[in-house]
């Protein structure tokens, strides 16, 4: 199937193959890089489910998703992907989402060889007590690399405290002490379950010819045999609309104190939870983006040095907007935010110009075969297909909804983390 | 593509013709040599200007304008190339073709305004920057100073310069001085900027799908610098070996994990060895997941998440780093100093070689593909004497082994450094 990607001089090809594996391909005649993403609907907050071989749910240790990720690099007799890619000029990497787990490369040669073995190694697991083991103290180092970022701890404890049951609320790398009960027979299990072609996508974007890509990845898959597939049954989460913690803190050794403050917002209205969230961010935008006045007075007024820091994460009831900055005197700034958001007023002409921002974005996104590969996934995970035209759907918001949208929400459900600087 | 350097007597204009993007990038780039207390008046500059000018008065005015351009973005950059400190302002827009007519010019106007048109005030005898603006851009720049430390890879290696070439060019920080911070005025920095203008060396870079006589009309109509500038000399300086023995330091701070860093320094290079060789050495040695280092220390090992190695050809050095745990210590030390060892006897096949050309060409053809990555290829040419793409490719197809193995016994350990973390494990 060909559709044109709307104001991008772009076209989408797209086809499900036999097994069930979804292929997106996008060429771009002007560049010389291929970008290819390999991805499972496996991901941190996947941690409880039931198994393809059993029949009741199952919860697995924190990080399982993101350990499994590190796991598939390793291969029985073959070559190390990271040597083959590397003998290949190209570039690989993986990484853990909440919602998913991709594999991927990038580079200007041996498209059909690196294609080939992309599909080659990540449906070809080998995992032993061994090198499980080995992982662990990797992935350690790892987890104790991100708590050393005030940032990173400001971001992972609101989400602790938002949240009470979904396990969004937990870091996708899991715990050192989680990560030490995973075994090779917990990984085999993950794997069966979620990395069936069905539950998988893959996007290419670059220097590709779509149809000679096609015919090499339905070779590639059509001898290949895996076991029947079950459909995915995931836990789900009653989450309530109240925060879990309302308030935290801790001390680092940080130079200027750190603040966030976490609005749970539902999503009560008939919307989409996506078009929700461009509602609820376009508002926050308005309000304390860099064009804001508040971001300016807050300034003048000594309280912050930055601009402030505006993070939306979401699940499927949910959206968490996060508010933050460094500031010596965190009290006033939370009170000058609980001030500002006395008054949902927006004006039409701020709304209008963020929808001229948006569509501009498109345009700029299309000159990158990254963002475009990005978008596509991203637009699998969250919408569950291909926004071909993003100019209509920009053309769809409309302000009279946008508003009463902000006036029904309810931003009473916060939490506040603050990181204070250690005492000597 | 198609490029072309028009030079004229106070600035060199570089012009990019291509179609392969639908943006145009402008960078405007000055240039003098390092001086450490220029650094700070460099970075308290940028941010001053971009603070506010005397057309869009506040941050938010600026950021209104830019989103009435067709998301308009644009930065400024202070950065140190070798003997050089070089302050770039760069913005990205869309080509008239997806906007409308004219957006060129009006785009060009918006970055005019920031260079040529501040915001100032007079009184008597002197004139400055407006103080509530100075004080803004002040109160960032102290705070991007004060926060180093926050990112304790960063501030590893920082240290791990001052150690190896105490106050000198090679160890300045590139964000500047907070005890030099504290002596500049908004009225010495405006005549610091007046300076600046005068005898900068001055580049014009443009990057698009636009014609040059366009570019060489609409920059001729606003850059109204008259001024002859001087001759550029060599970024190049090398580190001078001081130490026969390496020097071990240890400092702490409150981490959950400690920064390990090593750095070499070398003895005299060529320019063959400098721009390719060093290449090839540091991509075999730790430049990404397929190296020694990464496999030696992390995966056979698992002592660390991430190691890196980086050669810097300027200052003819070059520093490994990783996260470890502070008990691990002497053991990632002794497998560091073993691999590099290991590169001088020549323990590396002739396929590490051709990876490390393979992935080197692939690089500079992905260079095409983005406008920012293109830009600092010109500016690499125009700075460093670099070669073009295709030069480029002849050259590093011609190291061999030998080469390799005689960079690497130039190779001489000068400082350990560890940044300890002082957290328990576990």
């Amino acid at each position: 199937m060909k559709t044109k990607l709307e104001k991008m001089d772009l076209t989408l090809y797209y086809e499900k193959l036999d097994n069930g594996l979804d292929v997106y391909i996008v060429p771009f005649d002007k560049v010389n890089s291929v970008y290819v993403t390999f991805s499972t609907k496996f991901g941190s907050v996947h941690d409880e489910f039931i198994p393809y071989d059993r029949t009741s749910m199952t919860k697995f240790p924190l990080g399982i998703a993101h350990f499994l990720e590190h796991k598939l690099f390793e291969q029985k007799n073959g070559v190390d992907p990271f040597t083959f890619y590397s003998e290949r000029g190209s570039e690989a990497n993986a990484n853990t989402s909440n919602f998913k787990t991709t594999y991927l490369f990038s580079g200007t040669n041996f498209l059909d060889e690196n294609l080939n073995y992309l599909l080659d190694y990540v449906q070809d697991p080998y995992f032993t007590d061994e090198n499980v083991e080995k992982e662990k103290g990797i992935i350690e180092q790892e987890i104790r690399m991100y708590e050393d970022s005030p940032y990173f701890k400001l971001y992972d404890r609101i989400l602790y405290n938002s949240f009470k049951n979904h396990p969004i609320k937990y870091p996708i790398a899991g715990t050192i002490s989680s990560i030490k009960k995973i075994t090779k027979k917990d990984l085999y299990t993950c794997y069966y379950t979620f990395y069936h072609p069905k539950n998988m996508f893959l996007v290419i974007t670059g220097n590709v010819d779509a149809k000679d890509t096609i015919s090499l990845i339905k070779a590639n898959q059509e001898n290949k045999v895996f076991k029947p597939y079950k459909d995915i049954k995931l836990k789900e989460y009653d989450e309530p609309d109240e925060v879990c913690i309302k308030n935290g803190s801790t001390e680092m050794d940080i130079a200027i104190p750190k603040f966030s403050i976490g609005y749970k917002i539902r999503n009560n209205t008939s919307l989409s939870i996506n078009k929700f969230k461009t509602y609820i961010g376009m508002f926050f935008d308005i309000k304390f983006g860099s064009v804001s006045l508040f971001n300016e007075t807050i300034k003048n007024d000594n309280l912050a040095t930055l601009d402030m820091d505006i993070t939306l994460v979401n699940t499927d009831k949910h959206v968490l907007v996060i508010l933050s900055n460094d500031t010596n005197n965190s009290k006033e700034l939370i009170n000058r935010i609980e001030t500002e958001l006395d008054s949902r007023d927006i004006k039409e002409t701020d709304f209008n110009r963020k929808k001229k921002v948006k569509k501009s974005s498109v345009i700029y996104k299309s000159d990158s075969i990254y963002a475009i590969n990005n978008k596509i996934m991203a637009n699998i995970i969250n919408e569950g297909s291909v926004i071909t035209d993003e100019h209509k759907y920009i053309d769809s918001l409309n302000y009279e909804e946008f508003m009463n949208t902000i006036n029904s929400i309810n931003l009473n459900n916060k939490t506040i983390y603050n990181i204070n600087k250690k005492k000597d | 593509m198609k490029y072309r350097k028009i030079k004229t007597q106070a600035y060199n204009l570089h012009v990019i013709k291509t179609s392969k993007f639908k943006t145009i990038t402008v960078e405007v780039c000055f240039k003098s040599k390092l001086d450490k207390e220029e650094i700070t008046y460099r970075n308290l500059l940028i941010n001053t200007l971009c603070e506010a000018c005397n057309k869009y008065k506040t941050k938010r005015e600026m950021s209104i304008a830019t989103e009435e351009l067709y998301e308009l973005s644009y930065q400024a950059t202070n950065y140190i190339s070798g003997a050089y400190n070089v302050m770039c302002f760069d913005i990205t827009f869309l080509n008239d073709k997806y906007t409308e007519d004219g957006n060129f010019e009006a785009s060009l106007d918006f970055l005019c305004e920031i260079l040529f048109m501040p915001l100032i005030e007079s009184s008597y005898a002197s004139t400055r920057f407006n103080n509530k603006n100075f004080e803004l851009s002040y109160n960032l720049l102290e705070e991007n100073i004060k926060t180093i430390k926050e990112n304790p890879t960063l501030y590893s290696k920082m240290r791990l310069l001052e150690i190896m070439a105490p106050n000198s060019i090679h160890s300045y920080r590139s964000c500047g001085y907070l005890e030099d911070l504290k002596n500049v005025t908004s009225a010495k920095l405006y005549d610091y900027y007046l300076k600046m203008l005068k005898s900068d060396i001055l580049d014009i870079f443009v990057i698009g799908d636009i014609t040059e006589s366009r570019v060489k009309k609409a920059i001729t109509e606003r850059f109204k610098i008259h001024t002859l500038k001087k001759k550029s000399e060599s970024h190049f300086v090398s580190m001078k070996r001081t130490r026969l023995l390496p020097k071990k330091v240890v400092e702490k701070m409150d981490l959950s994990q400690s920064q390990l860093a090593l750095g070499y320094k070398l003895d005299k290079t060529n320019d063959f060895e400098k721009r390719y060789v060093m290449n090839v050495l540091s991509y075999i040695l730790g430049g990404g997941p397929d190296s020694k280092l990464f496999k030696e220390v992390r995966e056979n090992n698992s002592l660390c998440y991430s190691i890196t190695s980086r050669s810097m050809p300027l200052n003819n050095a070059l520093y490994i780093t990783a996260g470890i745990s502070a008990n691990d210590f002497k053991k990632a030390v002794s497998l560091i100093k073993k691999n590099v060892k290991s590169m001088e006897k020549g323990e590396f096949e002739s396929d590490d070689i051709m990876k490390a050309k393979v992935t080197y060409m692939n690089s500079i053809k992905e260079l095409e593909d983005n406008p920012q990555n293109l830009l600092s290829m010109y500016t690499g040419m125009e700075y460093l004497g670099s070669d073009d793409i295709s030069n480029r490719i002849k050259k590093i197809s011609k190291v061999t082994k030998k080469d390799v193995m005689r960079l690497a016994s130039k190779l001489h350990l000068d400082v350990i450094y560890l940044l300890k973390g002082a957290c328990n494990e576990d």
